[in-house]
């Protein structure tokens, strides 16, 4: 049975990863021979500088899933690089780094930053979180997008993923932008911006106001998104939008996608994503499937 | 009772409810027959609940352990929708369950001769197993040290009877709201039970954020340490989604896994 696929230049063995923001702390909690049965992980967004992220209540749970505004706390490039990316590079398996610049240049200078620390098989630009407090995300704009990802990929050693916002009239129109400036691949879909309002309060639940819901609430809506990118670009898509069991996943592998990411599900089954791998050899097996590309864009309809 | 095979964290196992009780008009008992965290856990630390596959509620809900003796015993109040289903579980039925999670409560620091546990409302959920270690170490290490428990309810219906409290040999006073049981007003009413020694005194506090808040005004105003048990809505429970971040005086930290027990000084209550 073959199951792996390929990005740009880069190789997994298998097509399960985990969706950024959603899988920490690996050495403390998770036994790592398991781990490294992912096709890769991909950390916590990284930006230039240090951000302590928002006030909190930073979470609020939803029907069928979860409102968050973490604001992308992590520890800068030059700690992440100093105190993360060694351990999780002895894990051993491919390491998809997310970076979020606040500027094109920023963008540019993390590029450089994790060219030189080496040890990464992709760049996954998060064009897309929503809580920032930005008027506009790069993702929601088809020029921004484009000059962002040019401007990666013409210094990046490794493939450059496109990660992708739903907060849009037309996504496809955005992935194709990523397509044209030479992206190796997009990520669908970030979180879609939302809130929870405490009517004895009168005020948002959340410390930021607004949020990104994930989680299986979302899943129907980012499957149709998958199907419509992949339909009009031949980049591989990485697919994430409420995956909690294998189920989930297949559906997205259906509608195009080439990897899919499973996030929000960590914080309920911190088993989901073997779970989710283990399910997809299952269903291989059970319909005698050889190769994991005739489930890619399989739809019969 | 089993633990996941070959778990991807080495944490994780689906137990057996071993009783679930209501022990007053406000609170109930659940005891899991989970042993391999019975063994582990330290007083202060927590467990991640899920009571059922499904996603509603959609998160797991985190619990202090109240007791870890023969079963891990956990001592809650219905608050919500995972709190209600819980108080249906009935012996026998899984119960999927992370632990043990985070920060315990430090040992009284050496020359202790007062050891004051503040909590209001469910905030006791941590300081009966609290209690039990005290105790234990009450002759040995603590030399003696008194034991008290300040404990504040809005009324008589919120206030567990403090028996095994007082079988550990705390001295145990109580405030309710409305004065039906012990005296009236807030829990600060029973400040003045304080010896409040900057040497030998030692604080620890759980529950409602203002309560805390207040002890902590005090503590300072006398110079006191302790500790605070912190409450904040969970979604991982293991340090990867960073939801459950507080301000702190050394910014934000997670309440999962830098806590839930934090230095006194350290947490900004007024958030």
């Amino acid at each position: 049975m073959n199951i792996s696929v390929t990005i740009g230049s880069a190789t997994f063995k298998n097509p399960v990863t985990v969706a950024s923001g959603t899988f920490g702390h690996t050495e403390k909690y998770y036994d790592l021979e398991e781990v490294k049965q992912l096709g890769a992980l991909t950390p916590k967004t990284v930006t230039l500088k240090a951000r302590e992220g928002n006030p909190p209540p930073r979470i609020v749970e939803t029907p069928s899933g979860m409102l968050n505004a973490i604001g992308i706390e992590n520890p800068g490039a030059d700690g992440f690089i100093r105190t993360k990316l060694p351990a999780l590079k002895k894990i051993g398996i491919p390491l998809i780094i997310s970076i979020l610049g606040h500027t094109d240049n920023e963008f540019e200078l993390l590029t450089e930053k994790f060219n030189a620390a080496g040890g990464v098989s992709a760049l996954e630009l998060n064009l897309s979180c929503p809580n920032l407090g930005k008027a506009v995300l790069v993702a929601q704009d088809p020029l921004a997008t484009h000059r962002v990802v040019k401007a990666v990929k013409k210094i990046s050693r490794y493939p450059v993923i496109a990660k992708l916002a739903p907060n849009v009239t037309d996504i496809t129109e955005i992935a194709k932008a990523a397509e044209e400036a030479g992206a190796d691949g997009v990520s669908l879909v970030n979180t879609f911006s939302a809130m929870v309002i405490d009517v004895k309060k009168r005020a948002s639940v959340l410390g930021n106001v607004t949020g990104g819901l994930s989680g299986p609430a979302i899943r129907p809506m980012a499957v149709h998104m998958v199907y419509a990118a992949a339909k009009k670009i031949k980049i591989p898509i990485i697919a994430m939008g409420g995956i909690m069991a294998a189920e989930d996943a297949l559906q997205f592998l259906i509608a195009g996608a080439t990897m899919v990411a499973v996030g929000t599900a960590n914080f309920i089954n911190p088993r989901a994503p073997l779970d989710v791998l283990e399910g997809i050899k299952a269903y291989m097996r059970k319909n005698k499937i050889k190769d994991i590309k005739e489930i890619i864009g399989s739809l019969r309809n | 009772m089993s633990e996941i095979d070959q778990s991807m964290r080495k944490i994780q196992g689906i137990y057996k409810v071993a009783s679930n009780e209501k022990l007053c008009p406000k609170f109930y008992r659940l005891c899991i027959d989970a042993q391999p965290i019975a063994k582990k856990v330290l007083p202060g630390q927590f467990i991640h609940i899920r009571t059922k596959d499904g996603f509603e509620p959609f998160f797991r809900r985190p619990f202090s352990v109240y007791r870890a003796k023969k079963h891990v015993e956990v001592f809650y109040e219905v608050v919500g929708p995972g709190t209600k289903i819980m108080s249906h579980m009935a012996k026998g039925d899984d119960i999927d369950v992370l632990g043990p999670l985070g920060t315990p409560f430090t040992f009284p620091p050496k020359g202790t001769k007062q050891v004051v546990m503040v909590a209001g409302g469910i905030g006791i959920a941590p300081f009966l197993m609290l209690s039990d270690v005290l105790c234990r170490e009450r002759a040995t290490a603590l030399r003696g040290a008194e034991l008290i428990l300040l404990y504040g309810g809005r009324t008589r219906g919120h206030v567990y009877p403090m028996k095994e409290f007082k079988e550990n040999g705390c001295q145990v006073h109580v405030a309710t709201d409305d004065g039906s049981v012990g005296t009236k007003g807030r829990v600060s009413e029973l400040f003045p039970k304080i010896h409040a020694d900057r040497k030998t005194t030692f604080l620890y506090t759980c529950g409602p954020a203002p309560m805390m808040a207040s002890v902590q005004a005090f503590a300072k105003k006398h110079g006191l340490h302790g500790e605070a048990a912190c409450e904040e809505v969970m979604a991982c429970a293991l340090g990867a989604c960073l939801g459950c971040s507080i301000k702190t005086t050394k910014g934000y930290k997670t309440v999962c896994c830098d806590g839930p027990v934090f230095d006194l000084h350290e947490v900004i209550f007024n958030h």
